[in-house]
């Protein structure tokens, strides 16, 4: 058994009133990839964060080959000799891929930058660890597989003796994975210990020696991969078997919105996905899923590359989102802050502008009309705003979600298409936001909502339909699914993708 | 509906309320300077509180005004037009000449407009559809545009226009210049229109959150580009009211008139993040800039001292927003 090169004990962190992280150890040898797994809001970033420098612990040690040490800031970390890639990479884009690597440490004489030295050094890093990359080439003109590997050459540049990895393969194709793959193996080879965080159940049990699984910021379990199944895994991030059920599911009606073999090139494929009036419809998935994408092109947003969407039984073509919604289609966005709200102007101004028409008389906005109309929103979702004049930036995230969906009520769709409809808003807010979307279907209204919150996905909807990797590979009835069943399809621990050969 | 700006908080108390009700609200600010420096220069100098010192500034001041209405409409909706003190120059080289050409005056100054109008069109879609920065957009239309008004005259002024064409730039109703109407007309009517008209609301939407306005069905790029045509047609407008006044379509006037009318409009509370200013506050801040501009010269200022102290007036008004917000927040 070799010894821990790096160790973790006892650590924990608060933000406020959340516990992010208590009480957790974990361990790091030479030469392993060790997964760290765990549901959304499980500690996996705090961890991460706490290794990078970039977050302090309140309590806990850390020690590097038995040496106790403080990372306090990104300098000391990578001085320690730990690399980060962060999920969203940090390169230079206009910059050549040997500048993105010396970033900060260009080799110069009197000032001048070394070109020939740089190019060399460059080359020599990248080549140790067989990545193949032309380093004079700018980032840009890079695919996305390769601008990761240039990140990871930075880490590697520093002399890392610990490489940290978040979600490293989200936004890649298959081909740029095995291409990782390669060189992480490698890298474990030279006895680089490296941390690999990821949602990909089929990914951790390619590539990870051992698994560590957080769960509401606790260590659940480590264990080597060999002593585990994709489904145990599973079962330790939820925790929990209970299924929540909603006191009233509706019987559905007609069709409302189909999509039929819809496809767009590089995100999704021949995607079947049917909502009928009168119920709810979740879109369940992990990063990379492209559901988001869905949702845009059946919102009239993007445009698909192939396949139909059907509106109430007849193929329909949306030139744009605003053809969706004269059609009755209301698509609310997932960041209220920079897509859903208009944060400088009034809550009035807010609530009324997808109705600006109803709302004008001879090319004049008529404000008694719109603010009455602003305040009935108010009323009906229990929104508390200082005023009717009040920027809706100074709303609570709560409340601005609130708001947000009440500016897509507004125009009266017929169909709903909600992205995270409660995404960073407090218990209270959600409930009733819950509440709102059951009894927007409950009068007869088609739903489909897209979250990445497991729970909430089963304790609204009617049916789940779950997407992984542009595809659809399961549908199943909300009433007898279970988090772990939907997380377990999502992450690829079960079902190939159809078509394809796992 | 509302101000342009974000409305001063309903919980803003005590002794500080009025303080902050007047530096919160620019409209106010401007006016009171407004005043005070009428105030202050009718004690300084004789001349100044004359007839014939506010004909000059209300003359002077009115092609800057009626072109920061259309900047002001651009500004809110998060763009800008560099391009306009050279649609001035076009416009009124080209009516002057077809004028001299002998076409109807109706007709010369419909022409001068269409093409002002027409630029604008340009400009909008080049922004919009094409996706270049409204910087470098109307930079080259700028020059563009200044390069074809010169072009056209070979850098002459073109006069001997009939002397009918002269009235609009001459004639007094009431004792008022017929300019200071028709520019206070305009600023009444558009700012009227920019409070309550729904098509100038969905400007301060676009500028405020272009995406959130996109995804909440707005027409963005039409609206866009109605914005730029109407800050090319207002600039054509002021460039025929200039020939009138002059007398001769002038290729070279109007140079850096685009820096002051920006000037002016920040000073009025038009911000170039977007979704900001209203049509008055740029009105005030055009008279406050030409006041300054009066009083220095009274005050036998030198005339590059003026270019100094308009610099540092907006940056103060600004700096002075900056931290009205930061306060606030």
């Amino acid at each position: 058994m070799p010894t821990a090169f790096l160790q973790l004990s006892g650590v924990t962190k608060s933000f406020g009133k959340t516990r992010a992280l208590s009480d957790v150890d974990f361990d790091l040898l030479a030469g392993e990839v060790h997964a760290l797994v765990g549901e959304n809001g499980a500690g996996k970033s705090t961890l991460l964060g706490i290794l990078s420098g970039v977050i302090s612990p309140d309590q806990g040690r850390i020690e590097i080959e038995g040496d106790p040490v403080v990372i306090d800031g990104t300098a000391r970390a990578q001085a320690l000799g730990i690399g980060t890639v962060f999920q969203e990479l940090s390169l230079a884009g206009s910059l050549s891929v040997a500048e993105n690597i010396f970033a900060g440490r260009l080799p110069t004489v009197m000032g001048f930058v070394r070109w020939s030295q740089l190019r060399h050094s460059a080359s020599d890093i990248l080549s140790e660890f067989d990545i193949r990359i032309d380093v004079e080439r700018p980032v840009d003109s890079l695919p996305l597989g390769t601008r990761q590997l240039v990140e990871i050459g930075k880490a590697l540049s520093l002399n890392s003796r610990i490489l940290l990895l978040d979600e490293p393969t989200s936004a890649l194709t298959v081909d740029e994975v095995d291409a990782l793959f390669r060189v992480l193996r490698r890298l474990r080879m030279r006895g680089i210990g490296i941390v690999y965080v990821s949602h990909k159940m089929a990914e951790v049990f390619r590539i990870a020696d051992r698994i560590t699984v957080l769960r509401d910021g606790r260590r659940v379990s480590t264990r080597p991969v060999g002593e585990t199944s994709p489904a145990s895994v599973v079962r330790d991030m939820v925790g929990r078997h209970l299924t929540a059920l909603t006191d009233a599911k509706n019987v559905p009606g007609q069709p409302a919105l189909a999509a039929r073999r819809l496809s767009r090139r590089g995100e999704f494929t021949g995607v079947d996905l049917a909502i009928r009036f009168g119920e709810v419809v979740a879109l369940a998935g992990i990063l990379g899923a492209y559901r988001t994408q869905l949702m845009c092109t059946l919102a009239g947003i993007l445009r698909p590359h192939a396949g139909t969407i059907e509106l109430c039984g007849e193929p329909v073509r949306f030139r744009d989102l605003r053809d969706a919604m004269r059609r009755g289609i209301a698509y609310v966005p997932d960041d209220r802050r920079t897509e859903g709200l208009f944060l400088t102007r009034s809550v009035t101004e807010n609530a009324v502008v997808t109705t600006l028409r109803r709302f004008t008389h001879m090319g004049l906005v008529d404000a008694g009309a719109s603010r009455a109309a602003a305040r009935q929103m108010v009323d009906r979702f229990h929104i508390k705003t200082p005023g009717l004049g009040a920027p809706a930036g100074k709303l609570s995230g709560g409340n601005q979600q609130k708001l947000m969906l009440s500016k897509w009520l507004q125009i009266d769709p017929a169909i709903l298409l909600v992205n995270e409809p409660t995404k960073g808003v407090d218990v209270e807010a959600k409930t009733e936001i819950h509440q709102q979307i059951r009894q927007l279907a409950a009068a007869g209204k088609a739903v489909l909502v897209l979250s990445s919150d497991l729970p909430e996905l089963l304790a609204v909807s009617d049916r789940i339909v779950v997407m992984r990797e542009g595809h659809v590979v399961a549908a199943l009835e909300s009433c007898v699914a279970t988090e772990e069943e939907v997380l377990r399809i999502a992450s690829g621990a079960e079902r190939p993708i159809p078509g394809e050969a796992a | 509906m509302s101000l342009g700006r974000s409305e001063p908080l309903a919980d803003a108390r005590g002794p500080g309320r009025l303080v902050r009700l007047v530096l919160g609200t620019r409209e106010l600010t401007l006016a009171i300077l407004v005043l005070a420096i009428i105030a202050g220069m009718s004690l300084a100098s004789p001349f100044f509180l004359s007839l014939a010192n506010f004909r000059a500034i209300v003359i002077g001041m009115a092609p800057t005004a009626i072109i920061a209405i259309g900047m002001t409409v651009l500004l809110a909706s998060g763009g800008f037009d560099l391009s306009v003190g050279s649609v001035l120059a076009l416009s009124s080289t080209i009516a002057a000449f077809l004028l001299i050409m002998g076409v109807p005056i109706t007709l010369a100054v419909a022409a001068a407009l269409v093409l002002g109008a027409v630029i604008g069109l340009v400009n909008g879609i080049v922004v919009t559809k094409i996706g270049v920065n409204p910087l470098v957009a109307t930079l080259g239309s700028m020059l563009i545009v200044r390069g074809i008004a010169l072009v056209l005259t070979e850098g002459f002024s073109l006069s001997n226009l009939p002397p009918e064409f002269g009235w609009a730039g001459r004639a007094e109703v009431i004792g008022i210049p017929f300019v200071l109407w028709v520019t206070v007309l305009l600023v009444l009517v558009f700012d009227l229109a920019m409070r309550n008209g729904t098509f100038f609301r969905k400007i301060y939407y676009i500028g405020s959150n272009e995406k959130a306005a996109r995804l909440s069905g707005l027409a963005v790029d039409r609206v866009r580009i109605l914005a730029y045509m109407l800050s090319g047609t207002l600039a054509a407008f002021a460039g025929v009211l200039l020939a009138s006044r002059l007398m001769s379509g002038t290729p070279t006037a109007g140079n850096a008139l685009e820096l002051q009318v920006l000037a002016a409009a920040v000073i009025g509370g038009a911000s170039l993040r977007g979704g900001e200013g209203t049509i008055l506050g740029a009105f005030l801040g055009v008279i406050f800039v030409a006041l300054i501009n009066n009083a220095m010269t009274m005050l036998a200022v030198s005339i590059y001292w003026q270019m100094i102290v308009t610099g540092a007036v907006l940056v103060l008004a600004v700096a002075l927003d900056m931290l009205v917000l930061r306060r606030q927040e």
